[in-house]
């Protein structure tokens, strides 16, 4: 288990990159620290291996407090960005060099690095030098070696990001198998939440320095628990529209919505994700309920559009599955009804989750 | 920008790195050098009764070189020797010469650099030999071909024979530098520019120039300094004749060593500190200029 | 998950730059030769001329790339053909000549007392201050590389400044005394040291541009997995940095081969001399150059220096500019 409690990092020049944080990893979890760039998620995970100093604060791995220890004893193995493999070094040096650091015999080292090496399919590959290997083949190196180092904790700082987009798909299927497998306590970083809702078990989503959500994938995306995280979970951006709760009843961008009891009168933020709402080309029974306006841009997305509607008092988001074949996608300048899915819509008031509508 | 210690190395140990290094140059470096100080406050001479009992004149020494025409004169010609062969000489050889083999493999590039690596490697007394057995007014190699019998080119044309000399000589550390710059600039950038018209000049200007400036600097800080201080000239000319290729280095060994007044030596070494002073500070200027230019 | 893709580490091959430009506007030329469209003339006006202009131009900077190649050749080489005749000449004289062959001048060299062991003199001072050079002034540049010492670079420059400037002929009396009073005259540790320590701020300078060139990952990554500094240093940080150690240790050699004034003040008994000193040992009674042992010599001295590079430049490469080549 690893914890941090009060954790604070401040570098020289007043810049807090991570802020008073407090979080709880379980054995065994698959973590996702997940952010815009310049987070602090990386300072984070840099913390938690002890290649940064906390300013003040604990880090505690398995029940032991580590923050004053030196990285190389805290029992963690660290995957870095550009992989990090040594590159005058073959395969089997680079995936062994943890158990050469602990003096292994070589003979044995070599047989593990050998027998990692081939469970992460890179047996031919041994005597290569990394500028020899494609970038998946580098990636599953730098993997094999924290593999081979037998540690308490993975370390994973953007594992994916170097890969091209088809390869990521791959590698993240792959990643996932083999934590399952290893069953070890894993953090990763991640800037792209399509990655941390596949790979992980729980995600905590991070603004300048501060963790502003905890949650399961299922959690954080549909009960977001501020507009940023509403913002950055899911791969359209949810339509986020200033409205006004008026006697019982919510107005927003032209609209008048029921709302639930209880809630008082006052400006409101009312976020719909575009897979939420249905597009109707002609005026559908719940007009009153519907946003109307006119198509502005119809982007394609392969199997269905993601259609910007132009109410005139707003730009809404809509995704449209396609039709049946033979049918067109909806065109730009034609009047349109974006009728929101009842129960689907998030209210938040003051940068927190009211209710549902 | 590299987080601080990434390998955890800490102040301590890296002060034991650093001890070792710094203690050397301390003792055969910086001591000499404060000693030289105190020496140009003196007019301790290499013979006679100076020679025994040293008496401190102030800034005599100072005054007196300042207001020597052959230390005038001697500035000058260092400040020609050090424009002529290093920042215009050797540093446009050498990039042209990095530029026009950049990309370009094969036997035609081995034995150009070959030629101007090995005029760098040869060790200084061998090459003066081949430089005076070059010029040389009755028997040279360059009168022969040139058909110009008994030209006297080191007598005739001192500096100018010494400027060249320093370019020959020279040459291979600016060309090697730049050549490692100029692998530094990304092939697309060039690219870009061409497709848009840009003329091989304007290429230099705008893609390339910008992207190695920190390299030009740092090259023509290091080929000045080596030139202001180089003594290999004296091998060829000793300074004459009639001072006429007197730099400064030559200048300090005649008065010094052969004429024997220590003291002043000493004082005009610590003029030609204080000048090299001015050339470090400009070249730093010029390079926090750059630094900030790019990272505002 | 077995596919190939490049190597996104290499950088994409270097396109033969004018070659390219040709493929990629030869379609215009063609198009406006075929098809008689107005606009398209109008607005690529005589898109021929254009292309003729451009071969013109082509071909120009051919032909005045190879002159300027052909004429530094010319430069560089002239001054070393006599090093390359005179040493086999019966009859050496100051004129590059074809040579009368002969090995005569080597036998006669070998009769000097001094010439052959002069070799082995520079090997010790040359060798010696090459390594202290090179580990001395890795472990500071490290250092000086990793941890932030405010006011590091001001020193680093002060010390440059001194290094060119001290080696110079005014510090020779404060070094000979210093080498009397330390008991280092007539001894290769006094040539060494003084040697060195006029080397290292440069080598240190040099050296740590190499080490500011190789990503902090690589060190972070062994420190996690348990490795000290020493063996950081050792396992990751000297083989990335290799070339420029061979660069440094080729630069210090051929500095200290070269060095005339500090071993000829520190050292008075010839036996001890290097090659530099023993060169302008080679004259007659009367006091003229001995052209046969003087070139014959030159050669001999010369030859190690060289070597020592060609081999150097092969097996490391040759650069004084950091980054790593994978």
């Amino acid at each position: 288990m690893i914890s941090l409690s009060g954790l604070t990092k401040e570098f020289p020049g007043g810049v807090r990159a991570i802020d008073s944080l407090d979080l709880e990893i379980a054995d065994g979890e698959f973590f996702a620290l997940l952010g815009p760039s310049g987070c602090g998620k990386t300072t984070l995970l840099r913390t938690i291996a002890g290649l940064e100093a906390p300013t003040s604060g604990n880090v505690s791995i398995g029940g032991v407090d580590v923050t004053g220890t030196p990285p190389g004893r805290r029992d963690v193995a660290m995957v870095f960005q550009d992989y990090a493999l040594f590159p005058h070094m073959d395969v089997t040096a680079n995936i062994a060099y943890p158990l050469r650091i602990k003096k292994v015999p070589r003979a044995r080292r070599e047989a593990r690095a050998a027998e990692t090496a081939s469970r992460l399919s890179l047996s031919g590959l041994l005597a290569r030098r990394p500028g020899q290997l494609s970038g998946g083949q580098q990636q599953r190196v730098a993997l094999a070696r924290a593999v081979a180092s037998h540690p308490k904790v993975f370390l994973f700082d953007e594992p994916l990001s170097n890969l091209d987009a088809r390869l990521r798909l791959e590698a993240r299927t792959f990643l996932k198998r083999l934590q399952r497998e290893l069953a070890v306590t894993t953090v990763f970083v991640t800037h792209d939440q399509g990655e941390a809702l596949a790979l992980a078990d729980r995600i905590a989503v991070m603004d300048a320095g501060r963790i502003v959500q905890v949650g399961t994938p299922p959690e954080v995306f549909h009960r977001p628990a501020g507009t940023f995280v509403a913002s950055f979970i899911g791969s359209t951006p949810m339509n986020l529209l200033p409205g006004a709760a008026q006697g019982g009843a919510l107005h927003v961008a032209g609209v008048v919505l029921p709302l639930p009891p209880g809630v008082e009168d006052g400006p409101l933020v009312y976020g719909l994700r575009p897979e939420y709402a249905d597009l109707s080309q002609s005026a559908p029974p719940e007009r009153n309920a519907s946003f109307a306006g006119k198509v502005a841009v119809v982007e394609n997305l392969g199997t269905s559009y993601l259609v910007t509607l132009d109410t005139g008092d707003a730009l809404v988001q809509v995704v449209v599955p396609e039709g049946p074949p033979g049918t067109g996608a909806p065109e730009p300048g034609a009047p349109a009804w974006a009728v929101p899915r009842p129960g689907r819509a998030l209210l938040y008031r003051d940068d927190a989750l009211l209710a549902h509508i | 920008m590299s987080p601080a210690d990434p390998a955890g190395l800490g102040r301590a140990r890296a002060a034991g790195f650093v001890l070792p290094a710094l203690v050397l140059i301390g003792v055969f470096l910086v001591f000499p050098a404060l000693w030289t100080i105190y020496l140009g406050l003196t007019d301790y001479r290499l013979t006679g009764l100076a020679a025994a009992d040293p008496q401190v004149v102030g800034l005599g020494n100072y005054t007196s070189a300042l207001e020597d025409e052959r230390f005038r004169n001697s500035l000058w010609l260092t400040v020609q020797y050090v424009l002529g062969s290093a920042v215009v000489g050797q540093a446009v050889l050498g990039f042209a010469l990095a530029w026009v083999l950049r990309n370009r493999p094969g036997p035609v590039k081995r034995v150009v650099e070959g030629l101007v690596l090995l005029a760098w490697i040869l060790p200084s007394s061998v090459v003066a030999f081949l430089w005076i057995a070059l010029l040389d007014r009755d028997a040279g190699t360059l009168n022969a071909l040139l058909h110009t019998p008994g030209f006297a080119w080191l007598l005739d044309h001192p500096m100018p024979s010494i400027i060249v000399f320093n370019v020959w000589r020279g040459t291979a550390f600016s060309m090697m530098l730049y050549g490692a710059a100029l692998e530094n600039v990304p092939p697309s950038h060039l690219e870009t520019a061409r497709l848009a018209g840009a003329s091989t000049f304007q290429q230099l200007r705008d893609v390339v120039l910008p992207r190695i400036k920190g390299h030009v600097l740092t090259n023509l800080l290091l080929i000045s300094l080596w030139t202001f201080n180089d003594f290999t000239s004296f091998q060829i000319t000793a300074g004459g004749p009639e001072g006429r290729s007197e730099i400064l280095p030559v200048y300090i060994y005649n008065v010094a060593l052969s004429g024997g007044q220590l003291g002043f030596g000493a004082a005009i070494s610590f003029l030609v500190l204080l000048v090299n002073l001015v050339f470090a500070f400009v070249y730093l200027r010029l390079l926090r200029g750059r630094r900030e230019a790019v990272s505002p | 998950m077995t596919r190939e893709e490049p190597d996104q580490h290499h950088p994409p091959p270097r396109s033969e730059g004018r070659g390219r430009f040709w493929t990629e506007e030869r379609p215009q030329r063609g198009t406006s030769e075929d098809a008689t469209r107005e606009d398209a003339a109008s607005r690529r006006p005589e898109p021929r001329e254009r292309s003729e202009r451009n071969q013109t131009r082509h071909a120009l900077a051919t032909i005045g790339r190879a002159t300027f190649l052909a004429v530094v050749l010319g430069f560089f080489s002239l001054p070393l053909l006599w090093l390359a005749s005179a040493p086999f000449d019966a009859h050496p004289s100051i004129t590059t000549s074809v040579p009368e062959f002969t090995l005569a001048n080597f036998r006669s060299l070998l009769d000097n007392p001094y010439a052959l062991s002069s070799l082995g003199n520079s090997v010790i001072q040359a060798g010696g201050s090459a390594a202290l050079v090179v580990v001395l002034a890795a472990l500071a540049a490290y250092a000086l590389s990793r941890v932030r010492v405010p006011g590091r670079d001001a020193l680093l420059y002060l010390l440059l400044l001194l290094s060119s400037v001290v080696t110079g002929t005014a510090a020779m009396v404060p070094l000979f005394e210093l080498a009397t009073r330390l008991n280092l005259i007539d001894t290769h540790l006094g040539v060494v040291l003084t040697l060195s320590g006029g080397l290292l701020p440069a080598a240190i300078f040099i050296l740590k541009d190499f080490m500011d060139g190789t990503p902090a990952s690589y060190e972070e990554s062994a420190r996690v997995f348990g490795a000290s500094p020493l063996q950081i240093l050792r396992h990751i940080v000297i083989p990335l940095v290799r070339p420029g150690l061979a660069t440094i240790a080729v630069w210090a050699v051929a500095n200290v081969w070269g060095s005339f004034l500090q071993p000829f003040i520190l050292l008075r008994d010839p036996g001890k001399s290097p090659g530099a000193v023993i060169l302008y040992t080679l004259y007659t009674e009367g006091g003229a150059p001995r052209l046969d042992l003087i070139s014959t010599f030159s050669l001999l001295y010369s030859l190690p220096v060289v070597v020592m590079y060609v081999f150097v430049s092969r097996r490391y490469g040759f650069r004084f500019h950091g980054g790593i080549k994978r």
